[in-house]
């Protein structure tokens, strides 16, 4: 294969505080639901944000044994069911073995996430070698008795694109026949809350949960911590219609860069999150005006909103007024690790139900970000080409662009 | 895929030895960082940004723009020590006892965020593996970075604790370590390159497990094997290489000459081999 082969999603699973099945989150995002509430899993008087996108029973894939799975740590539990459902939904499960099959896992601090479950649960993993270890991906591996390379990204909030990038090149490489790809966060915890919480990054409209996400509002103070997972299974064109596969989109364009600025705070100079953007876009030979949604990062903070709406203006020109743009970190919560996967899962369902989701509590537009947005309210719509945008810590900017096939 | 492994540098560094590193990562560019630069950054991100201007300086690669290169770094139970305090002080101070750069420089993109903004990278940057496994994640990343999107180099960086960094419960090491790093600037092949070369081989699809060359370690690679391998690689006339798991392997290979040769592209001179930390003068300059 090379750079011309087409890789196509067959295969979605996910996890999130809107639902672990693609129809009920497909219905909660277009409904407008918020998946935020008050942080119940722990004490979080003393947090200056106590609300999340928590998730809470997290489904134990058809075949584990319940107890088993309900012994694994979150993270460990929200990666395999993602992985299972994506298996199952792309026809793949039964005959997973008799392929090279990858996996590309996008997480962000993978081990301080064990470390802090294990002492939670009073556990002293942190104090004892770790050597014989083994990493979440590679469980995972065996766990589903895959036999394809396996490894993991971390980019931060952009991981999951880092995940589709890196697997949809190992499919144009011929390296693996099918990949699981996508990304999983378990961050809704005392130190996550604490740690962004003391970055002054997170909302405290602790009395108005669902009204705390609100991107590209004029009242907007952070964002709201979230959890999850989104796992894709994709594959070459080929391989789908051979199989007969359902196909929800093709993988048509990544684009990264980095700001190169600062560890935290968005780059005052858009131009490398233009570069991705656009990199995105030419490697899916899409123009601007092409483009039929944008699943923005915006994660409602005070200073990312506008920096990104600056970005999306030097990227679509006149087109930004037409471009329908809204972000479902509102519904969803800022995934952190997770947010491009569960974000590259709503474009999908963008196409699918043709109707775009919308950004709930866009009640007073703050004027600095002049874009197309869907207030409240999900909006019928034709999409054929669906971006999604993913910055993160470390200066990552990503770029996702999907195309219905 | 392959590369030409157009410059490298291995550092490590005792846990002593820091206060004076984080002032000063190393030559070139090291110097003229602001101080404060790599003041909450981890140990592995200090050694790794001191292993990537080590390679720089070793290599003559001063007057190239890293500016649209890439960089992969894998550290090895990142924050590791930190976590042992900041559980501590979370659970003596509660919420506000949390340190506001304890995710930002202890997740796990923390290292190649920290090498993109030093160099002045706007390339991708991202973070593999951060465990067991962590440098055939790092390596294959690299490579697919490097040749899928036609970058003009990227720098895979692999760092850890050797012995394994485990804490006592005031986050103290239990036993004398040292950490590491190793880093590989990867560029396109070019005919004739004389230095050692980076070969990242799928499992094809017909390809047997055991139609392996011989000298492939049993092992994947570890940020311990690959400086070995670094180091040895003027030497060996033969590839050393290691099986991937799931299939295929990565090869370091010597060009002939000399594997140490620094590029054309890249060097008026020959580089000597690798030095230490002390030799290269990296974290030293208060005390000469």
């Amino acid at each position: 294969m090379n750079h011309q082969t087409r890789v196509w999603i067959t295969g979605v699973g996910a996890v999130t505080s809107l639902g672990h099945a693609y129809q009920s989150v497909a219905d909660n995002l277009l409904a407008g639901r918020s998946g935020i509430r008050r942080v119940s899993r722990f004490d979080v008087s003393q947090h200056a944000s106590q609300i999340g996108a928590q998730v809470d029973d997290i489904p134990c894939p058809p075949g584990w044994d319940a107890e088993e799975f309900g012994r694994l740590y979150r993270m460990e539990q929200i990666i395999l069911a993602s992985c299972c459902t994506a298996l199952h939904d792309a026809g793949w499960w039964d005959r997973r073995q008799s392929v090279r099959f990858g996996i590309v896992l996008g997480q962000g601090a993978e081990w301080l996430t064990i470390w802090d479950s294990d002492m939670t649960r009073g556990g002293q993993r942190l104090l004892r070698s770790e050597a014989r270890a083994e990493p979440l991906v590679k469980q995972a591996c065996r766990k589903l008795q895959l036999t394809g390379p396996a490894i993991s990204v971390a980019a931060a909030c952009a991981s999951g694109n880092y995940a589709l990038a890196q697997a949809r090149r190992w499919l144009e490489l011929g390296w693996v026949d099918v990949c699981l790809a996508g990304a999983c966060d378990a961050g809704v915890t005392g130190l996550g809350l604490a740690g962004f919480g003391n970055l002054r990054a997170l909302s405290r409209r602790n009395d108005e949960p669902e009204a705390a996400s609100r991107p590209f509002d004029k009242g907007r103070d952070g964002f709201v911590l979230g959890e999850g997972g989104a796992m894709f299974v994709l594959e070459s064109a080929a391989s789908a219609r051979q199989r007969s596969a359902r196909v929800y989109a093709e993988v048509a364009g990544c684009g990264a860069s980095s700001d190169a600025h600062n560890m935290v705070i968005p780059s005052p100079d858009p131009e490398p999150a233009i570069a991705a953007m656009r990199q995105a876009l030419n490697n899916a030979q899409v123009e601007p005006a092409e483009v039929d949604y944008i699943n923005a990062h915006a994660t409602s903070t005070p200073v990312g909103d506008i920096a990104e709406t600056r970005v999306l203006e030097a990227v679509l020109g006149e087109a930004v007024h037409r471009v329908p743009v809204s972000s479902t970190k509102s519904m969803t919560g800022h995934c952190l690790t997770a947010a491009a996967a569960v974000e590259a899962l709503a474009c999908l369902i963008a196409m699918e139900r043709r109707a775009l989701p919308p950004t709930i509590n866009l009640d007073e537009p703050d004027p600095e970000c002049n874009l197309c947005h869907v207030p409240n309210s999900a909006r019928p719509h034709r999409v054929k080409v669906a971006v999604s945008n993913s910055f993160g810590f470390g200066g990552s900017n990503t770029c996702l662009v999907l195309k219905a096939v | 895929m392959h590369a030409d492994v157009a410059a490298y540098g291995c550092v490590q560094a005792a846990p002593d030895q820091f206060p004076a590193l984080r002032q000063k990562p190393g030559p070139g560019i090291g110097q003229s960082l602001p101080n404060n630069f790599l003041k909450h950054a981890d140990e592995q991100t200090v050694v790794a940004l001191a292993a990537v201007l080590q390679a720089i300086e070793q290599f003559r690669m001063s007057e190239i723009c890293f500016d649209g290169w890439g960089v992969a770094a894998a550290p090895f139970f990142l924050g590791r020590a930190t976590l042992v305090q900041a559980l501590q002080r979370y659970a003596a101070e509660g919420a506000w006892g949390l340190s506001p750069h304890f995710i930002p420089h202890r997740s796990q993109h923390a290292i190649s965020g920290t090498i993109s903004q030093a160099l002045k990278i706007h390339g991708p940057n991202f973070g593999a593996g951060g465990g067991p496994g962590a440098a055939a994640e790092a390596l294959l990343a690299g490579a697919v970075l490097l040749e899928g999107s036609r970058l003009p180099g990227v720098w895979v960086v692999l760092t850890g604790w050797d012995p394994e960094y485990v804490p006592d419960p005031e986050g103290r090491p239990t036993c004398e370590t040292t950490c590491q790093a190793v880093a590989l600037a990867l560029v396109a092949p070019r005919p004739g390159w004389p230095g050692t070369k980076l070969s990242v081989l799928p499992c094809s699809r017909n390809e047997r497990q055991d139609e392996q060359p011989a000298k492939t370690s049993p092992l994947s690679p570890t940020l311990q094997t690959v400086q070995q391998a670094l180091r040895a690689s003027a030497a060996e006339t033969i590839p050393l290489l290691w099986e991937l798991e799931g299939g295929g392997r990565i090869e370091l290979a010597s060009g002939g000459l000399n594997g140490c040769a620094p590029p054309t592209a890249f060097a008026s001179r020959i580089a000597g081999r690798p030095r230490t930390l002390q030799q290269a003068g990296a974290g030293t300059e208060k005390k000469r």
